[in-house]
Protein backbone atom coordinates (compact mmCIF):
# COMPACT_ATOMS: atom_id res chain seq x y z
CA UNK A 1 0.00 0.00 0.00
CA UNK A 2 1.11 3.21 -0.72
CA UNK A 3 2.35 5.93 2.05
CA UNK A 4 -0.85 8.32 1.19
CA UNK A 5 -2.98 5.54 2.87
CA UNK A 6 -1.99 5.12 6.12
CA UNK A 7 -4.53 7.28 8.03
CA UNK A 8 -6.76 5.01 6.92
CA UNK A 9 -5.77 2.27 9.46
CA UNK A 10 -6.83 4.65 11.71
CA UNK A 11 -10.42 5.01 10.41
CA UNK A 12 -13.37 3.81 11.84
CA UNK A 13 -15.98 1.73 9.42
CA UNK A 14 -18.28 4.40 8.70
CA UNK A 15 -15.25 6.79 7.68
CA UNK A 16 -13.87 4.19 5.66
CA UNK A 17 -17.08 2.98 4.37
CA UNK A 18 -18.30 7.32 3.66
CA UNK A 19 -14.85 7.74 1.75
CA UNK A 20 -15.00 4.19 -0.27
CA UNK A 21 -18.08 5.84 -1.33
CA UNK A 22 -17.11 9.41 -2.20
CA UNK A 23 -14.17 7.38 -3.93
CA UNK A 24 -16.76 5.65 -6.15
CA UNK A 25 -18.52 9.12 -7.07
CA UNK A 26 -15.38 10.69 -7.85
CA UNK A 27 -13.95 8.01 -10.50
CA UNK A 28 -17.92 8.09 -12.24
CA UNK A 29 -17.24 11.53 -12.72
CA UNK A 30 -14.71 10.15 -15.13
CA UNK A 31 -13.19 13.64 -15.10
CA UNK A 32 -9.99 12.52 -13.19
CA UNK A 33 -6.45 12.23 -14.37
CA UNK A 34 -5.38 8.59 -14.96
CA UNK A 35 -2.63 9.50 -12.46
CA UNK A 36 -5.49 10.62 -9.68
CA UNK A 37 -7.93 7.99 -11.31
CA UNK A 38 -4.82 5.22 -10.19
CA UNK A 39 -4.71 7.00 -6.63
CA UNK A 40 -7.86 6.63 -6.27
CA UNK A 41 -8.60 3.20 -7.38
CA UNK A 42 -5.31 2.38 -4.96
CA UNK A 43 -7.31 3.97 -1.90
CA UNK A 44 -10.13 2.85 -2.86
CA UNK A 45 -9.07 -0.94 -2.66
CA UNK A 46 -7.76 -0.13 1.10
CA UNK A 47 -11.12 1.59 2.11
CA UNK A 48 -12.50 -0.85 0.30
CA UNK A 49 -9.68 -3.89 2.41
CA UNK A 50 -9.99 -1.47 5.82
CA UNK A 51 -14.15 -2.09 5.85
CA UNK A 52 -13.88 -5.80 5.46
CA UNK A 53 -11.32 -6.10 7.93
CA UNK A 54 -13.82 -4.06 10.42
CA UNK A 55 -16.46 -6.38 9.41
CA UNK A 56 -14.74 -9.32 9.27
CA UNK A 57 -13.09 -8.43 12.97
CA UNK A 58 -17.20 -8.10 14.27
CA UNK A 59 -18.30 -11.89 12.50
CA UNK A 60 -15.31 -13.28 14.08
CA UNK A 61 -15.87 -11.46 17.61
CA UNK A 62 -19.71 -12.44 16.82
CA UNK A 63 -18.84 -15.83 16.32
CA UNK A 64 -16.59 -16.09 19.17
CA UNK A 65 -19.19 -14.86 21.87
CA UNK A 66 -21.37 -17.53 20.67
CA UNK A 67 -19.10 -20.09 20.85
CA UNK A 68 -18.22 -19.07 24.31
CA UNK A 69 -21.72 -18.99 25.18
CA UNK A 70 -22.58 -22.69 24.27
CA UNK A 71 -19.42 -24.19 25.75
CA UNK A 72 -20.06 -21.82 29.34
CA UNK A 73 -24.03 -22.75 29.51
CA UNK B 1 -85.59 -11.00 147.96
CA UNK B 2 -83.28 -11.22 150.96
CA UNK B 3 -79.83 -10.62 151.00
CA UNK B 4 -77.38 -13.59 150.14
CA UNK B 5 -74.80 -15.31 152.10
CA UNK B 6 -72.00 -16.95 151.01
CA UNK B 7 -72.72 -20.42 150.76
CA UNK B 8 -69.23 -21.30 151.89
CA UNK B 9 -69.95 -18.40 154.79
CA UNK B 10 -70.90 -19.65 158.61
CA UNK B 11 -72.77 -17.24 159.34
CA UNK B 12 -76.59 -17.50 159.16
CA UNK B 13 -79.27 -15.38 158.76
CA UNK B 14 -81.91 -17.49 160.25
CA UNK B 15 -80.01 -19.28 163.06
CA UNK B 16 -76.67 -20.04 165.10
CA UNK B 17 -74.35 -22.76 165.86
CA UNK B 18 -75.73 -22.30 169.52
CA UNK B 19 -79.22 -21.99 168.50
CA UNK B 20 -79.87 -24.38 165.32
CA UNK B 21 -82.71 -25.34 163.99
CA UNK B 22 -83.81 -29.01 164.23
CA UNK B 23 -84.07 -30.92 160.79
CA UNK B 24 -88.07 -31.04 161.15
CA UNK B 25 -88.05 -27.36 161.73
CA UNK B 26 -85.66 -26.87 158.69
CA UNK B 27 -87.84 -29.48 156.38
CA UNK B 28 -91.11 -27.55 157.31
CA UNK B 29 -89.25 -24.24 156.42
CA UNK B 30 -88.34 -25.47 152.90
CA UNK B 31 -91.83 -26.41 152.38
CA UNK B 32 -93.02 -23.22 153.10
CA UNK B 33 -90.39 -21.56 150.87
CA UNK B 34 -90.77 -23.96 147.84
CA UNK B 35 -94.84 -24.36 147.84
CA UNK B 36 -94.95 -20.28 148.14
CA UNK B 37 -94.07 -20.25 144.41
CA UNK B 38 -97.58 -21.55 143.82
CA UNK B 39 -98.81 -23.64 140.53
CA UNK B 40 -96.42 -23.13 137.35
CA UNK B 41 -97.24 -23.93 133.80
CA UNK B 42 -93.69 -25.86 132.13
CA UNK B 43 -93.02 -27.64 128.96
CA UNK B 44 -90.85 -30.42 128.63
CA UNK B 45 -90.04 -34.03 127.71
CA UNK B 46 -91.40 -36.60 129.83
CA UNK B 47 -89.34 -39.32 130.57
CA UNK B 48 -89.01 -42.37 132.58
CA UNK B 49 -92.74 -42.51 133.66
CA UNK B 50 -93.39 -45.75 136.20
CA UNK B 51 -97.31 -46.17 136.26
CA UNK B 52 -99.06 -47.63 139.03
CA UNK B 53 -102.02 -48.28 139.45
CA UNK B 54 -103.29 -44.89 142.13
CA UNK B 55 -99.76 -43.13 141.83
CA UNK B 56 -97.54 -41.69 139.24
CA UNK B 57 -93.74 -41.11 139.66
CA UNK B 58 -91.68 -39.93 136.49
CA UNK B 59 -89.69 -36.78 135.41
CA UNK B 60 -89.25 -34.00 133.20
CA UNK B 61 -87.00 -32.78 131.28
CA UNK B 62 -85.96 -29.49 129.62
CA UNK B 63 -86.44 -29.82 125.61
CA UNK B 64 -82.53 -28.73 125.19
CA UNK B 65 -80.44 -28.66 128.47
CA UNK B 66 -79.71 -31.80 130.35
CA UNK B 67 -81.95 -30.27 133.12
CA UNK B 68 -84.60 -31.96 134.66
CA UNK B 69 -87.18 -32.20 137.79
CA UNK B 70 -89.09 -35.08 139.23
CA UNK B 71 -92.45 -35.33 139.39
CA UNK B 72 -95.88 -37.20 140.69
CA UNK B 73 -99.31 -37.22 140.89
CA UNK B 74 -102.03 -39.07 142.63
CA UNK B 75 -105.10 -37.19 140.39
CA UNK B 76 -107.73 -39.67 138.89
CA UNK B 77 -107.61 -37.48 135.93
CA UNK B 78 -103.73 -36.69 135.35
CA UNK B 79 -103.31 -40.60 135.90
CA UNK B 80 -105.70 -41.42 132.66
CA UNK B 81 -103.44 -38.59 131.01
CA UNK B 82 -100.43 -39.93 131.73
CA UNK B 83 -101.70 -43.96 130.72
CA UNK B 84 -101.51 -42.30 127.27
CA UNK B 85 -98.09 -40.73 127.08
CA UNK B 86 -94.94 -42.07 125.86
CA UNK B 87 -91.43 -41.58 127.31
CA UNK B 88 -90.07 -38.36 125.23
CA UNK B 89 -93.31 -37.31 124.53
CA UNK B 90 -93.66 -32.87 124.76
CA UNK B 91 -96.04 -32.05 127.24
CA UNK B 92 -97.37 -28.70 129.13
CA UNK B 93 -98.03 -29.55 132.58
CA UNK B 94 -99.36 -27.33 135.44
CA UNK B 95 -97.12 -28.37 138.72
CA UNK B 96 -97.05 -27.52 141.94
CA UNK B 97 -93.87 -27.45 143.44
CA UNK B 98 -93.71 -30.30 146.36
CA UNK B 99 -91.39 -30.70 149.26
CA UNK B 100 -91.39 -34.17 151.17
CA UNK B 101 -90.38 -33.84 154.26
CA UNK B 102 -89.95 -37.47 154.49
CA UNK B 103 -87.32 -38.04 152.36
CA UNK B 104 -86.23 -34.28 151.78
CA UNK B 105 -86.58 -34.04 147.84
CA UNK B 106 -89.14 -31.97 145.91
CA UNK B 107 -91.07 -33.41 143.31
CA UNK B 108 -93.91 -31.78 141.09
CA UNK B 109 -97.21 -32.52 142.10
CA UNK B 110 -99.02 -32.78 138.51
CA UNK B 111 -102.10 -30.88 138.69
CA UNK B 112 -102.73 -31.19 134.54
CA UNK B 113 -101.01 -32.67 131.85
CA UNK B 114 -101.73 -32.49 128.14
CA UNK B 115 -99.17 -33.93 125.25
CA UNK B 116 -98.46 -30.91 123.11
CA UNK B 117 -99.96 -31.04 120.31
CA UNK B 118 -99.02 -30.90 116.55
CA UNK B 119 -100.97 -27.60 115.50
CA UNK B 120 -99.66 -26.20 118.62
CA UNK B 121 -95.83 -27.32 118.10
CA UNK B 122 -96.33 -26.17 114.32
CA UNK B 123 -98.06 -22.91 115.21
CA UNK B 124 -94.98 -22.50 117.69
CA UNK B 125 -92.07 -22.88 114.86
CA UNK B 126 -93.92 -20.75 112.67
CA UNK B 127 -93.75 -18.12 115.08
CA UNK B 128 -90.10 -18.19 115.80
CA UNK B 129 -89.48 -18.66 111.93
CA UNK B 130 -91.27 -15.25 111.54
CA UNK B 131 -89.13 -14.10 114.21
CA UNK B 132 -86.10 -15.20 112.40
CA UNK B 133 -87.42 -14.08 108.88
CA UNK B 134 -88.24 -10.37 111.27
CA UNK B 135 -84.17 -10.34 112.62
CA UNK B 136 -83.38 -11.10 109.01
CA UNK B 137 -81.45 -14.53 109.49
CA UNK B 138 -82.59 -15.60 106.71
CA UNK B 139 -82.30 -13.19 104.19
CA UNK B 140 -80.50 -14.18 100.82
CA UNK B 141 -77.68 -11.72 101.50
CA UNK B 142 -76.65 -13.23 104.90
CA UNK B 143 -76.05 -17.00 102.88
CA UNK B 144 -72.15 -17.47 102.71
CA UNK B 145 -71.16 -19.65 99.10
CA UNK B 146 -69.93 -22.88 99.59
CA UNK B 147 -66.44 -23.53 99.11
CA UNK B 148 -66.10 -24.74 95.51
CA UNK B 149 -63.74 -27.48 96.62
CA UNK B 150 -63.89 -28.10 100.40
CA UNK B 151 -60.58 -28.41 102.23
CA UNK B 152 -62.22 -30.08 105.11
CA UNK B 153 -65.65 -31.16 105.77
CA UNK B 154 -67.56 -30.94 109.07
CA UNK B 155 -69.88 -33.44 109.61
CA UNK B 156 -72.42 -33.44 112.35
CA UNK B 157 -74.64 -36.45 112.51
CA UNK B 158 -75.54 -39.64 114.84
CA UNK B 159 -72.87 -42.02 115.09
CA UNK B 160 -73.65 -45.38 112.30
CA UNK B 161 -76.90 -43.48 110.90
CA UNK B 162 -77.97 -43.53 107.46
CA UNK B 163 -77.43 -40.02 106.94
CA UNK B 164 -74.20 -40.45 107.97
CA UNK B 165 -73.46 -43.23 105.75
CA UNK B 166 -75.22 -41.38 102.59
CA UNK B 167 -73.14 -38.32 102.84
CA UNK B 168 -69.83 -40.15 103.57
CA UNK B 169 -70.36 -42.56 100.46
CA UNK B 170 -71.79 -40.27 98.10
CA UNK B 171 -69.33 -37.88 98.59
CA UNK B 172 -66.49 -40.03 98.44
CA UNK B 173 -67.94 -41.29 94.95
CA UNK B 174 -67.70 -37.52 93.47
CA UNK B 175 -64.32 -37.42 94.75
CA UNK B 176 -62.34 -40.11 96.24
CA UNK B 177 -59.75 -37.37 97.97
CA UNK B 178 -62.62 -36.02 100.19
CA UNK B 179 -61.81 -35.06 103.92
CA UNK B 180 -64.53 -34.98 107.10
CA UNK B 181 -64.17 -34.36 110.53
CA UNK B 182 -67.17 -35.76 112.30
CA UNK B 183 -68.83 -34.77 115.34
CA UNK B 184 -71.27 -37.66 116.36
CA UNK B 185 -73.94 -36.56 118.51
CA UNK B 186 -77.37 -37.89 118.96
CA UNK B 187 -80.26 -36.13 116.93
CA UNK B 188 -83.19 -36.27 118.50
CA UNK B 189 -84.11 -35.99 122.55
CA UNK B 190 -83.25 -33.87 125.21
CA UNK B 191 -79.36 -34.27 124.90
CA UNK B 192 -79.31 -33.62 120.94
CA UNK B 193 -79.92 -29.82 121.40
CA UNK B 194 -76.60 -29.32 122.68
CA UNK B 195 -74.72 -31.32 121.66
CA UNK B 196 -75.38 -30.23 118.12
CA UNK B 197 -74.99 -26.93 119.47
CA UNK B 198 -71.16 -27.69 121.00
CA UNK B 199 -70.30 -29.61 117.87
CA UNK B 200 -71.24 -26.58 115.28
CA UNK B 201 -69.13 -24.49 117.82
CA UNK B 202 -65.86 -26.75 117.71
CA UNK B 203 -66.33 -27.13 113.89
CA UNK B 204 -66.74 -23.74 113.42
CA UNK B 205 -63.81 -23.17 115.43
CA UNK B 206 -61.47 -24.81 113.61
CA UNK B 207 -59.83 -22.87 110.60
CA UNK B 208 -59.33 -26.13 108.51
CA UNK B 209 -63.44 -26.63 108.43
CA UNK B 210 -64.24 -24.87 105.20
CA UNK B 211 -68.08 -26.22 105.49
CA UNK B 212 -70.16 -28.11 107.57
CA UNK B 213 -73.12 -30.64 106.94
CA UNK B 214 -76.05 -30.80 109.74
CA UNK B 215 -77.45 -34.22 108.49
CA UNK B 216 -80.16 -36.09 110.04
CA UNK B 217 -82.18 -39.13 108.01
CA UNK B 218 -85.56 -39.01 107.79
CA UNK B 219 -88.44 -39.09 111.25
CA UNK B 220 -91.39 -38.37 112.51
CA UNK B 221 -92.35 -34.50 112.82
CA UNK B 222 -91.56 -34.77 116.51
CA UNK B 223 -88.25 -36.81 115.92
CA UNK B 224 -86.58 -33.78 113.73
CA UNK B 225 -88.37 -30.89 116.49
CA UNK B 226 -84.85 -30.42 117.67
CA UNK B 227 -83.55 -29.15 114.17
CA UNK B 228 -86.60 -26.03 115.02
CA UNK B 229 -85.60 -25.79 118.03
CA UNK B 230 -84.53 -21.81 118.81
CA UNK B 231 -81.20 -22.04 120.39
CA UNK B 232 -79.83 -24.64 117.46
CA UNK B 233 -81.18 -22.67 114.98
CA UNK B 234 -79.19 -19.63 116.36
CA UNK B 235 -76.17 -21.80 116.72
CA UNK B 236 -76.86 -22.90 112.59
CA UNK B 237 -77.40 -19.07 112.06
CA UNK B 238 -74.44 -17.70 114.06
CA UNK B 239 -71.95 -20.11 112.66
CA UNK B 240 -69.30 -17.95 110.40
CA UNK B 241 -68.32 -21.37 108.44
CA UNK B 242 -70.48 -21.90 105.45
CA UNK B 243 -73.42 -24.53 106.76
CA UNK B 244 -75.41 -27.01 105.09
CA UNK B 245 -78.46 -27.94 106.83
CA UNK B 246 -79.88 -31.57 105.42
CA UNK B 247 -82.84 -33.12 107.51
CA UNK B 248 -84.85 -35.34 106.81
CA UNK B 249 -86.54 -35.49 103.17
CA UNK B 250 -87.96 -33.59 100.45
CA UNK B 251 -90.98 -32.42 102.77
CA UNK B 252 -89.44 -31.58 105.82
CA UNK B 253 -88.44 -28.06 106.59
CA UNK B 254 -86.77 -27.53 110.18
CA UNK B 255 -86.38 -23.99 111.01
CA UNK B 256 -82.21 -24.90 110.08
CA UNK B 257 -83.31 -24.77 106.45
CA UNK B 258 -84.40 -21.34 106.61
CA UNK B 259 -80.92 -20.12 108.32
CA UNK B 260 -78.64 -21.97 107.03
CA UNK B 261 -76.40 -20.91 104.19
CA UNK B 262 -77.83 -23.87 101.90
CA UNK B 263 -80.81 -25.92 102.00
CA UNK B 264 -80.20 -29.60 101.31
CA UNK B 265 -83.23 -31.80 101.18
CA UNK B 266 -81.46 -34.98 102.22
CA UNK B 267 -77.69 -35.80 103.17
CA UNK B 268 -76.94 -37.49 99.79
CA UNK B 269 -78.58 -33.91 98.31
CA UNK B 270 -76.23 -32.48 100.56
CA UNK B 271 -73.37 -34.36 99.67
CA UNK B 272 -73.91 -33.61 96.17
CA UNK B 273 -74.15 -29.93 96.69
CA UNK B 274 -70.84 -29.90 98.82
CA UNK B 275 -68.62 -32.26 96.92
CA UNK B 276 -68.07 -31.38 93.13
CA UNK B 277 -68.51 -34.22 91.32
CA UNK B 278 -64.37 -34.60 90.37
CA UNK B 279 -64.98 -37.90 88.98
CA UNK B 280 -67.35 -36.34 86.57
CA UNK B 281 -65.42 -33.19 86.37
CA UNK B 282 -61.48 -35.02 85.58
CA UNK B 283 -63.66 -37.26 82.90
CA UNK B 284 -64.99 -34.01 81.11
CA UNK B 285 -61.11 -32.37 80.92
CA UNK B 286 -59.67 -35.55 79.80
CA UNK B 287 -62.49 -35.34 76.61
CA UNK B 288 -61.96 -31.29 76.12
CA UNK B 289 -58.26 -32.38 76.40
CA UNK B 290 -58.67 -35.11 74.15
CA UNK B 291 -60.76 -32.91 71.69
CA UNK B 292 -58.05 -30.12 71.65
CA UNK B 293 -55.59 -32.61 70.78
CA UNK B 294 -57.64 -33.84 67.87
CA UNK B 295 -58.02 -30.38 66.44
CA UNK B 296 -54.29 -29.42 67.01
CA UNK B 297 -53.69 -33.16 64.85
CA UNK B 298 -56.37 -32.01 62.30
CA UNK B 299 -55.36 -28.50 62.06
CA UNK B 300 -51.66 -29.46 61.42
CA UNK B 301 -52.53 -32.53 58.86
CA UNK B 302 -54.37 -29.77 57.01
CA UNK B 303 -51.30 -27.18 56.75
CA UNK B 304 -49.22 -30.25 55.77
CA UNK B 305 -51.53 -31.32 52.99
CA UNK B 306 -51.74 -27.67 51.77
CA UNK B 307 -47.76 -27.15 52.04
CA UNK B 308 -47.99 -30.35 50.33
CA UNK B 309 -50.14 -29.62 47.33
CA UNK B 310 -48.31 -26.24 46.87
CA UNK B 311 -45.03 -27.83 47.12
CA UNK B 312 -46.04 -29.91 43.70
CA UNK B 313 -46.77 -26.38 41.94
CA UNK B 314 -45.14 -26.30 39.16
CA UNK B 315 -42.86 -23.23 40.24
CA UNK B 316 -41.81 -25.59 43.76
CA UNK B 317 -41.69 -28.62 41.30
CA UNK B 318 -38.76 -27.00 39.40
CA UNK B 319 -38.22 -23.69 40.44
CA UNK B 320 -35.02 -24.00 37.70
CA UNK B 321 -38.05 -22.50 35.03
CA UNK B 322 -37.78 -18.90 36.99
CA UNK B 323 -33.85 -18.59 36.09
CA UNK B 324 -34.85 -20.90 33.15
CA UNK B 325 -37.72 -18.77 31.16
CA UNK B 326 -35.38 -15.65 31.75
CA UNK B 327 -32.52 -17.29 30.08
CA UNK B 328 -34.63 -18.88 27.22
CA UNK B 329 -35.86 -14.68 26.78
CA UNK B 330 -32.20 -13.40 26.63
CA UNK B 331 -30.52 -15.93 25.44
CA UNK B 332 -33.41 -15.38 22.07
CA UNK B 333 -32.26 -11.64 22.68
CA UNK B 334 -28.58 -12.92 21.91
CA UNK B 335 -29.35 -14.89 19.22
CA UNK B 336 -31.38 -11.69 17.84
CA UNK B 337 -28.54 -9.28 18.71
CA UNK B 338 -26.42 -11.96 16.78
CA UNK B 339 -28.67 -12.27 13.37
CA UNK B 340 -29.20 -8.91 13.47
CA UNK B 341 -25.28 -7.94 13.49
CA UNK B 342 -24.46 -11.01 10.78
CA UNK B 343 -26.92 -9.49 8.74
CA UNK B 344 -25.49 -6.33 9.27
CA UNK B 345 -22.32 -7.61 8.61
CA UNK B 346 -23.51 -8.94 5.83
CA UNK B 347 -25.47 -6.30 4.17
CA UNK B 348 -22.31 -3.59 4.27
CA UNK B 349 -20.17 -6.93 2.93
CA UNK B 350 -22.06 -6.58 -0.10
CA UNK B 351 -21.84 -3.25 0.19
CA UNK B 352 -18.07 -2.96 0.41
CA UNK B 353 -17.90 -5.66 -2.34
CA UNK B 354 -20.01 -3.32 -4.89
CA UNK B 355 -18.02 -0.31 -3.99
CA UNK B 356 -14.70 -2.40 -4.91
CA UNK B 357 -16.25 -3.18 -8.10
CA UNK B 358 -17.49 -0.19 -8.54
CA UNK B 359 -13.80 0.93 -8.22
CA UNK B 360 -12.34 -1.61 -10.12
CA UNK B 361 -14.53 -1.01 -13.16
CA UNK B 362 -13.87 2.96 -12.79
CA UNK B 363 -10.08 2.27 -12.53
CA UNK B 364 -7.95 1.77 -15.01
CA UNK B 365 -7.53 -1.88 -13.91
CA UNK B 366 -9.78 -2.60 -17.04
CA UNK B 367 -7.50 -1.36 -19.29
CA UNK B 368 -4.19 -2.85 -17.49
CA UNK B 369 -6.12 -6.46 -17.92
CA UNK B 370 -6.08 -6.36 -21.53
CA UNK B 371 -2.30 -5.77 -21.50
CA UNK B 372 -1.65 -2.15 -20.78
CA UNK B 373 0.69 -1.00 -18.30
CA UNK B 374 1.01 2.13 -16.75
CA UNK B 375 4.59 3.35 -16.10
CA UNK B 376 5.28 5.84 -12.71
CA UNK B 377 8.53 7.60 -11.55
CA UNK B 378 10.05 6.98 -7.89
CA UNK B 379 7.45 9.86 -7.05
CA UNK B 380 4.82 8.13 -8.27
CA UNK B 381 4.15 10.26 -11.30
CA UNK B 382 2.74 8.73 -14.51
CA UNK B 383 5.33 8.97 -16.96
CA UNK B 384 3.59 9.52 -20.59
CA UNK B 385 6.75 10.73 -22.73
CA UNK B 386 10.46 9.18 -22.53
CA UNK B 387 11.67 12.41 -21.62
CA UNK B 388 10.35 12.30 -18.62
CA UNK B 389 12.93 10.38 -17.17
CA UNK B 390 16.10 9.42 -17.99
CA UNK B 391 19.07 6.70 -18.15
CA UNK B 392 19.56 5.18 -14.84
CA UNK B 393 16.13 6.30 -13.32
CA UNK B 394 13.98 3.86 -11.20
CA UNK B 395 10.07 3.20 -12.63
CA UNK B 396 7.50 1.37 -11.33
CA UNK B 397 5.47 -0.42 -13.76
CA UNK B 398 2.34 -1.30 -12.82
CA UNK B 399 0.50 -4.43 -14.79
CA UNK B 400 -2.49 -6.12 -14.19
CA UNK B 401 -1.06 -8.66 -11.92
CA UNK B 402 1.09 -6.35 -9.89
CA UNK B 403 3.69 -3.88 -9.63
CA UNK B 404 7.41 -4.34 -11.41
CA UNK B 405 10.64 -2.66 -10.83
CA UNK B 406 12.57 -1.65 -13.37
CA UNK B 407 15.65 0.84 -14.56
CA UNK B 408 15.70 3.12 -17.66
CA UNK B 409 18.75 2.40 -20.11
Amino acid sequence: MTENNKDIAAMSYEQARDELVKVVAELETGSTSLEESMRLWERGEALADRCEQWLSGARDQLEKAAKAKKSGS
Amino acid sequence: MPEQIPADSNLSRVSTELSPWSVSNFTATLKDWITKLGNVWVEGQISQISPKKDVFFGELRDLVADKGVSIHSRRPDVLSSISELAAGDRVVALVHPDFWERSGKTSMDVLAIRKVGLGELLERIERLRQQLIKEGLTLAERKKPLPFLPNLIGLITSAGSDAEKDVLQNSKLRWPEVRFKLQHTPVQGDKAGPEIIKAIELLDADPEVDVIILARGGGSFQDLLVFSDEQVVRAVANCKTAIVSAIGHENDRPLTDEVADLRASTPTDAAKTVVPDVVEERKKLAQAIERINLRVITFVRNQLELVAGIRTRPIFANPFTLVEERALQINQARQGIFSQLDNHIQKQQLLVSGLRAQVRALSPKLTLDRGYAVVRDTNGHVLTDPAQTSSGNKLTITLAGGELQATAD
